[in-house]
Formats: C-alpha cells, structure tokens, sequence
C-alpha cells in the first residue's frame, strides 16, 4: 500500500539510485525481456482492483503466472460494512475471474488494513465478518494488517488478527509503517511473537536496508515493494540480495491506484540477470519463496499455475466487459477455438 | 429414490471412506456446523472429476466432487423453518466465492421453496462471471421452470449474444415463444450489419413463429455460402407449419441435395 506522493518522496518504501543506475535502468527498461526469457513470477502482493485489463496483459506476456491480492486500503475511508463485504467478496469473486482471463492464477489476503482499523465502530463489525472470508478457497493468508499511524487502535486490530491467523493456520502479511518504520516494524514482529505465531508463517513486507536485517535475523520472511522506474528501485534490491542472500526474500510490486508498476517483478529479474545474480537466487526471490511462504495456507497448489490449461477467453467469457464491441479476443495460440 | 439419496450414492461410489466420512458427519450436524462445512469443502473433499446423471432430469452431468458433496450439504439443512432455511442459504449466497456460487446456482433444482430463488436465479443470468452463468443456463432444470418468459428470454439472449452453446439448456424448445424469436431476428439483422454471424443452431427458436419478417432472414440463410446456415434453414422450412416456407424447401432443393438428409439435423449445429 503507497501513500500519496509527496509522502512517498518524504518515506519511500523503496530505494532511490545514481545517474548511472538510471541509465542501466533505461536500458532494461526498453530490453528487459531479453534477460528473462522462460522465467516464471509469483507477486504476492499487487492490488489488481486498481489495475486495467492492459496490466494483466502486461504482466501475463512477462512470465508473471501468480498472484496474491491483499486486501488494503482504497484510497479513501468506506463508511460502511457493506462496502467492505462487497470488496472481500470482489478479491474472491470478480477479480479472481477477471485475472484468470488472462492465464494468471488470483489468491488473496485478507484483513482490516490498519488505516481504516482506527474507525472503532466499523472495524467491530468488519472483524465479524473476517471469518467468512479467511476460509474461503484460495485465501492464503491474513493481510494486509499491521501498522500506519501506530495508534492504539491500530494495535488493537492487528493482535486481533493475528488471533484469527493462528486459529485459522494462515500465514500474516504485514503492512509496515512508511513512517516511523524501523520502530513500527520492529514492533510488529514483537507483538507477532508474544502472541506465539511462528515468524515463518509472517511476511514483513515494505523493508529497506535499514529493516531487513533484523527481520531475517528473526526468522520473519522479508518481502521488498519496487517501484523501479520512478525510483530506479531495484539497484539496490540487487545489493541487497548480494549482501544478504535469497533466502526468506521475496520482491513484489505493491502495484496499485498510486505511481506504481505492476512488471516491477520481471523488470527487477532481469536487472538481477545483468548484475550477475544466479538463475537460482533470482527464482528464490522472486517466485519461489513467496510460494513457499503462502503455500503454508494449504491454498496454493502449483499444478494450477505451473502446467497450467490453455487459455481461451472466447470459451469462458464473452462479450460485453473486458473483450468489448467485437474486439478479437485474446487467445493462445496454440488453442482450438470453441465457439 | 429422492434427489439427496441419489447424490449420496454418486457421492459414496467415487469418495475416498475419508471423504464420505467428513461429508457425512458434516450433512448430519447442526446447520450452522453446515454452513461452515460448505466453505470449507474443499479443504477436506478432492477435486476429482465426476460423470452422472440424474434419471428423471436425464441429464449429463460433470461435477467435481467438491461441488458434489456442497451440493449434498446444501440439501441437508433442515427445511422445517422456512425463515431460517432461507437465512442460512441467503448467508452463503452473499458471500460466495466463485465454486461456491458455481455450487448454489448448481444446487438451485432442489432446493426447497423455489420461488425463492427466482431472483438469485436472475443475478447469475446478469452475472459476467462464465462459470457462474454456465452453472444456471446449462444442465440446470430450475429455469425453464420457475422463470417468467421476460426472464427466460433474456437468459437465452445472453447466451446467443455470448456465442454460448443453447443447446445446453435445458427446456429449450419447450419455452421457446414468439417474443424470442422476433427479438432473434432483431439481433440478427444487428449482427448481419455488423458484418458478424450468429450461430447457426439459434434458429431452431424460430420453427414454430414464422411469420413473413423472419422468412426473409431463413432464406437469407439459404443464400449464404455457409453450409451451418443451410441446415438450420432447412430444419427450420421443414418443422414450420407456416405454409410459404414450404415453398423454399422446393426453391432450394439443389442445396438440400448438396448437404443430403443426413447431414441436416439441429445435431450438427450443436457447438
């Protein structure tokens, strides 16, 4: 989740680079499919609902095959359940469909984000209705949830949480901070361990070099947001899997309705193959170990991304939203048509 | 043999004694036990692929066993209470993922009070989700049964305009009516326009309310290169009992002979 801009510039949530790390970045930018032919990603954490049908293009023609889309924040605070249930029901509805017409497989999180946890009375009732939700096919996990403000109410929803996680067995993505973020992530992994949830089954998501250390040194997998080409970001992710290796790392996007970029994945792949990163860390960070974090939900099966059916949207879906006004649709092209 | 028994059998020949075992603890327990069973299906029933048919529907049927045993689930709430019935539907309804929608709509036929459902049966007609429209329009009995004609109507449309296969619904040429086919020949002439094509098995809705408007559009079908048109043309000429279609059939012998008799049944057009 990304704030507004100005705030973004003030607390980025990624790195920031040279003139030189810019130049290669524009390099990769127009080539970057070279270098990652035949790869496959996982990002575990997009916000499609924000996203158009050209993303889901993008990021099918890229490798990307999975996604995890958890619940946040949209922008601006609902002032009902309603709203909140009809979002719930869209990761696991409408957009799961939406994705799945592009040939990529769509899980979700889910949770109170912490913005809207400081609305008392409806975060009561939104919590009501988490159950609901947290067993459904294809919820991998409790997120996102965790800090903003760092209020107590903010606390208070978060160990809540973390309650549900551990009664339902699923892994936690948690939210950290852009302000106050060291102490803000520091804190909550504390709380995650004193309320007994093994940090394996916990992403921290959004550290920087200052974080990182202490989240791996814990146990906790370590999840990295970039936003390359308005940052040139991934330079410094590079350094950071050189310093400190592939294991418990994971990147993601975090793409969503503010400057973002949902190829942020394959784009940083591809700067990790020019910078010498091996073939297996570059899996490691950017497929394998969001699997193997999220698959800890029992909801994730790889046959359903890794050998997955032909795509065919004129089979499933016709007509009259994504493939509009006779637009040919789409179709791989080793497909039979069935009309 | 009742519906639930029937799908108990199907469900007993092809679940591992675990399965069943969860299923049936589950289907026997308090509805709230119920409600939570059915979300949670697929975390303790396979995937597995199951073909049946149901004798007094007659239909074939390709059901995982996960939407099997949540459609035996559904069937075993207690239907003593209608208001509490309704409730614990309602409730799974609102919060449905996509399967579990697939489930409901799948489960709609034997339901008790039915006409309850109409309008849950009218969402997954306006639903953009395929698998979830498929689940009502095709090898589903409920609505030819419970929908009014404006209802039914519209269902067959946005199958035809989705270029979805009708034959798979069920109560197809008994529901058909002369509203439809006016509106077909409508849609049609918008395709034709369009420079698009219609599939050809949608005018067997026709055959029984020709009138001389949509005469013109069967032998309009006779003059199109396109040996699908034909056929339906032709079945259409020969089921009519609107006498100056007749004539067509003898206007256009040559193609009938072309195709030969065999080769001209609605059979053909189904895909």
């Amino acid at each position: 989740m990304c704030q507004k801009h100005t705030e973004i510039a003030q607390n980025p949530s990624h790195f920031e680079g040279t003139a030189e790390e810019l130049a290669t970045a524009t390099n990769v930018q127009v080539n970057f499919m070279d270098y990652i032919k035949d790869m496959k990603f996982f990002d575990p954490h997009i916000h499609m609902t924000s996203r158009t049908t050209d993303d889901y293009q993008a990021l099918a023609d890229a490798g990307v095959v999975a996604i995890i889309e958890p619940a946040f924040w949209l922008g601006q605070p609902r002032t009902g359940l309603s709203t909140f249930k009809d979002y719930y029901s869209s990761l696991i509805g409408w957009e799961r469909f939406r994705s799945s017409q592009f040939g990529i497989k769509h899980y979700c999180t889910i949770g109170l984000n912490s913005r809207e946890a400081n609305n008392e009375a409806l975060a009561e009732e939104v919590m009501e209705i988490l159950p609901l939700y947290l067993y459904k096919e294809g919820v991998v996990g409790v997120g996102e949830i965790g800090f903003d403000d760092q209020t107590a109410a903010e606390e208070k929803y978060y160990r809540l949480q973390l309650e549900l996680a551990k009664e339902a067995g699923l892994p936690v993505q948690v939210h950290t901070p852009h302000r106050d973020k060291k102490k803000g992530t520091e804190r909550s992994m504390a709380i995650a361990l004193e309320h007994g949830i093994d940090p394996q089954m916990v992403i921290i998501d959004h550290n920087n070099e200052e974080t990182v250390k202490s989240v791996l040194d814990q146990g906790f997998y370590a999840a990295f947001t970039i936003y390359p080409f308005t940052k040139m970001g991934n330079e410094r992710m590079v350094e950071v899997v050189k310093q400190y290796g592939s294991e418990r790392i994971m990147i993601n996007s975090a793409a969503d309705w503010g400057i973002s970029d949902p190829l942020a994945i394959p784009k940083t792949a591809a700067l990790m193959k020019i910078k010498g990163i091996s073939d297996h860390d570059i899996r490691l960070v950017t497929y394998q170990n969001a699997i193997d974090a999220f698959a800890q939900s029992g909801q994730i099966n790889v046959e359903d991304f890794e050998n997955p059916q032909e795509i065919d949207q004129s089979l499933k879906y016709n007509g009259n939203t994504i493939l509009r006004g006779g637009q040919q649709p789409r179709v791989d092209k080793n497909a039979l048509i069935i009309r | 043999m009742s519906i639930i028994s029937k799908l108990l059998s199907i469900i007993q020949e092809n679940a591992s004694e675990k399965e069943l075992n969860w299923i049936l603890s589950k289907s026997s327990s308090e509805s709230k036990n119920i409600l939570t069973a059915f979300v949670a299906t697929p975390r303790f029933v396979s995937k597995k692929t199951v073909e049946f048919v149901l004798a007094e529907e007659n239909i074939s049927h390709s059901w995982t066993l996960d939407r099997l045993a949540r459609v035996y689930l559904l069937l075993s709430f207690p239907t003593d209470s209608e208001e509490v019935y309704l409730k614990n539907i309602n409730a799974l309804f609102d919060t449905a993922e996509i399967n579990e929608a697939v489930a409901l709509y799948s489960a709609l036929p034997y339901l008790a009070f039915p006409e309850k459902w109409i309008y849950r049966a009218t969402e997954a007609v306006r639903s953009n989700i395929g698998l979830i429209f498929d689940s009502l329009a095709f090898r589903n009995t409920f609505p030819a049964t419970y929908f009014t004609e404006a209802e039914w109507n519209q269902l067959v449309l946005k199958c035809i305009f989705n270029d979805k296969p009708i034959h798979l619904i069920q109560g197809l040429a008994e529901r058909a009516n002369q509203k439809l086919a006016d509106t077909l020949s409508d849609f049609a002439h918008e395709r034709w326009a369009a420079g698009r094509s219609v599939p050809a098995q949608v005018w067997r809705l026709v055959s029984h309310f020709l009138n001389e408007e949509i005469l013109k559009d069967i032998e309009k079908l006779l003059q199109t290169d396109n040996s699908d048109n034909q056929i339906a043309a032709i079945l259409v000429c020969k089921e009519t009992t609107f006498e100056p279609a007749k004539a067509l059939l003898i206007k256009y012998f040559s193609i009938i002979n072309d195709l030969g008799e065999d080769n001209i049944t609605w059979n053909k057009l189904e895909k």
